[in-house]
């Protein structure tokens, strides 16, 4: 496999974590410009734990996770009482703050004689754990891949649980959800607590990946884009996002001749999906109707 | 069964409830009705606590669910449905009655697995046995917004028969249906109450609720202007001025 796909095929896996996490607030009928600030705080809490406390790989990445959805939840006590407009935005300010506190923060230790750690807005060098253990590219994909699938896996158990329906039954009619004895705020807050560790997860595989991060990647376009995948892609199934991301990443950004046209044909098909599908290619609607004809050619 | 004391609700100075008295007796059929405007679906509302009241007292089973919020009527045993047909488009006909049904904090205590994802046999059976009811059976995998009108409200039926109510408040049920479909509700409300729920009916469709109802009581401007049998309200000087219109155009029950 030749470099450059493997890196575009990593870079999809990657950001698809942070479309899903995008995507499962959508179905709770909630948009969040600011899932980058969980999957940034992912970057550098699994960043730190690898590269600085001489942790390994996993228990330094399902920390980083952890943190994000914690910080998640945190950030969903208090925003999820203000609903529609005032959430998106509370949710751009709290991403916006995360940002800005990378860029003054700073925690360095000294490992053979080089000083690693955040250092501000000069970013976060040398996460090199996959280097120092000999994992190839291609290898660190599949883990990459390996971990999307099992995530998918559970987005799909999601769907067909009485939760799935709930955050679907929030999502479309909040004050009937709530007349039918669900209590819409707790489930909001599992949702973007949820939605933090899916991020969180996609932070820490970007930050091993890349070994560099730096508070100015994780600004409010990785945010919009991250939204606009579920958009694109539909809100019906967990495929839609990824759709998105293949689109967007897989085509716009990644072949040479049109990626100077990237945010002009993005912004283009975003309006137009807006118009002509208001919730996506692979919809509600067009899931159920998959869904129905592929039972009726098994029966 | 339910009583509801000199209940009133005002929104700023317009009085859309006014010192309503009135009590549904178990088992039941009551009808309200009244001009549009007169204050039935504000009466509603307030009973599954919606809006809150402004004075009086709503008692149920001899509690009081004055102040109660919509889920805590919903779990005392009232289960409502709407004037504009309130469902989860966008999930199928299945899940909408699967989660009304598990809605109320879970009593049932089977595992966790199963009430989390396929719902125990006993709900399996349950749901079965409510778009049997609806006749909606065979459509219970297809998206609630694909239905049509009539099947949509037979579905908004069924839903609120999920979480197992004694008190059913019925919101203009047959509104736009056509006759044979009313005939259907007829049967469909004759089945309930033969099977123990009260319900309170509030219909424009004068075919159903005289053919139906035990008792009617009849609201205008917020106040009740009459109670009684059908006989006696079809009868009631009061009811005709203020309701069915002049003289001549009573006969034909639509006004």
């Amino acid at each position: 496999m030749d470099d450059h796909l493997v890196g575009v095929l990593s870079n999809i896996g990657m950001i698809s974590f942070i479309a899903l996490s995008a995507y499962l607030l959508l179905i709770v009928g909630e948009i969040s410009f600011g899932q980058q600030a969980f999957f940034a705080i992912s970057a550098y809490a699994s960043g730190i734990a690898t590269a600085m406390w001489g942790w390994d790989f996993w228990p330094g990445l399902a920390w980083g996770a952890a943190v994000a959805a914690a910080a998640a939840v945190l950030v969903g006590i208090p925003t999820l009482r203000i609903r529609g407009l005032y959430f998106s935005i509370a949710t751009l300010a709290f991403a916006e703050m995360v940002r800005l506190v990378f860029e003054v923060f700073k925690y360095q230790v000294e490992i053979d004689g080089e000083m690693v750690g955040p250092d501000g807005s000069d970013g976060f060098r040398d996460i090199r754990y996959i280097f120092e253990n000999d994992i190839t590219a291609v290898e660190y994909m599949l883990m990459i891949y390996g971990l999307l699938a099992a995530v998918l896996c559970a987005f799909f158990l999601l769907e067909r649980s009485r939760l799935g329906s709930i955050f679907r039954m929030i999502g479309q009619d909040p004050v009937l959800a709530q007349m039918q004895g669900i209590d819409v705020t707790a489930y909001k807050i599992l949702a973007l607590g949820m939605a933090g560790l899916v991020a969180g997860i996609g932070g820490g595989l970007y930050a091993h990946l890349t070994t560099f991060v730096e508070p100015k990647i994780f600004n409010v376009m990785l945010g919009v884009h991250s939204l606009a995948y579920g958009l694109i892609g539909g809100l019906g199934t967990a495929f839609g996002p990824l759709i998105g991301v293949a689109i967007d990443i897989g085509f716009l950004e990644s072949i040479r001749a049109i990626s100077g046209y990237r945010m002009i044909a993005f912004g283009g098909l975003v309006a137009v999906l807006l118009i002509f599908r208001p919730r996506g290619l692979l919809d509600e609607a067009a899931v159920n109707w998959i869904r129905l004809r592929l039972r009726r050619r098994h029966a | 069964m339910l009583a509801l004391k000199s209940l009133s609700k005002h929104f700023g100075g317009v009085r859309a409830v006014d010192g309503l008295d009135m009590e549904v007796g178990k088992g039941e059929i009551f009808g309200l009705i009244g001009p549009n405007g007169s204050g039935k679906s504000t009466t509603v509302n307030l009973i599954c606590g919606v809006f809150p009241v402004t004075a009086g007292e709503i008692r149920f089973e001899d509690r009081d669910i004055t102040r109660a919020a919509p889920h805590v009527c919903l779990a005392a045993g009232i289960a409502r449905t709407f004037q504009n047909i309130r469902l989860f488009g966008h999930l199928s006909v299945w899940q909408n009655l699967w989660v009304a049904q598990n809605g109320m904090a879970d009593r049932r205590t089977s595992g966790f697995l199963h009430r989390w994802f396929a719902g125990s046999g006993r709900a399996r059976a349950d749901v079965e046995r409510l778009l049997e009811f609806a006749g909606l059976g065979g459509k219970a995998e297809e998206l609630a917004a694909n239905l049509s009108f009539g099947e949509q409200r037979r579905l908004e039926l069924a839903r609120a028969l999920a979480a197992k109510p004694t008190m059913l408040l019925l919101d203009e049920p047959a509104a736009g249906m056509n006759m044979e479909e009313v005939a259907q509700l007829r049967e469909r409300l004759m089945a309930l109450r033969d099977d123990g729920k009260t319900i309170l009916l509030v219909e424009h469709v004068m075919e159903l609720v005289m053919g139906v109802t035990d008792r009617i009581a009849v609201l205008n401007f917020g106040q009740k202007i009459a109670e009684g049998t059908p006989e006696e309200i079809q009868n009631d000087p009061l009811v005709r001025e203020a309701y069915l219109g002049a003289p001549q155009s009573a006969g034909d029950g639509h006004a």
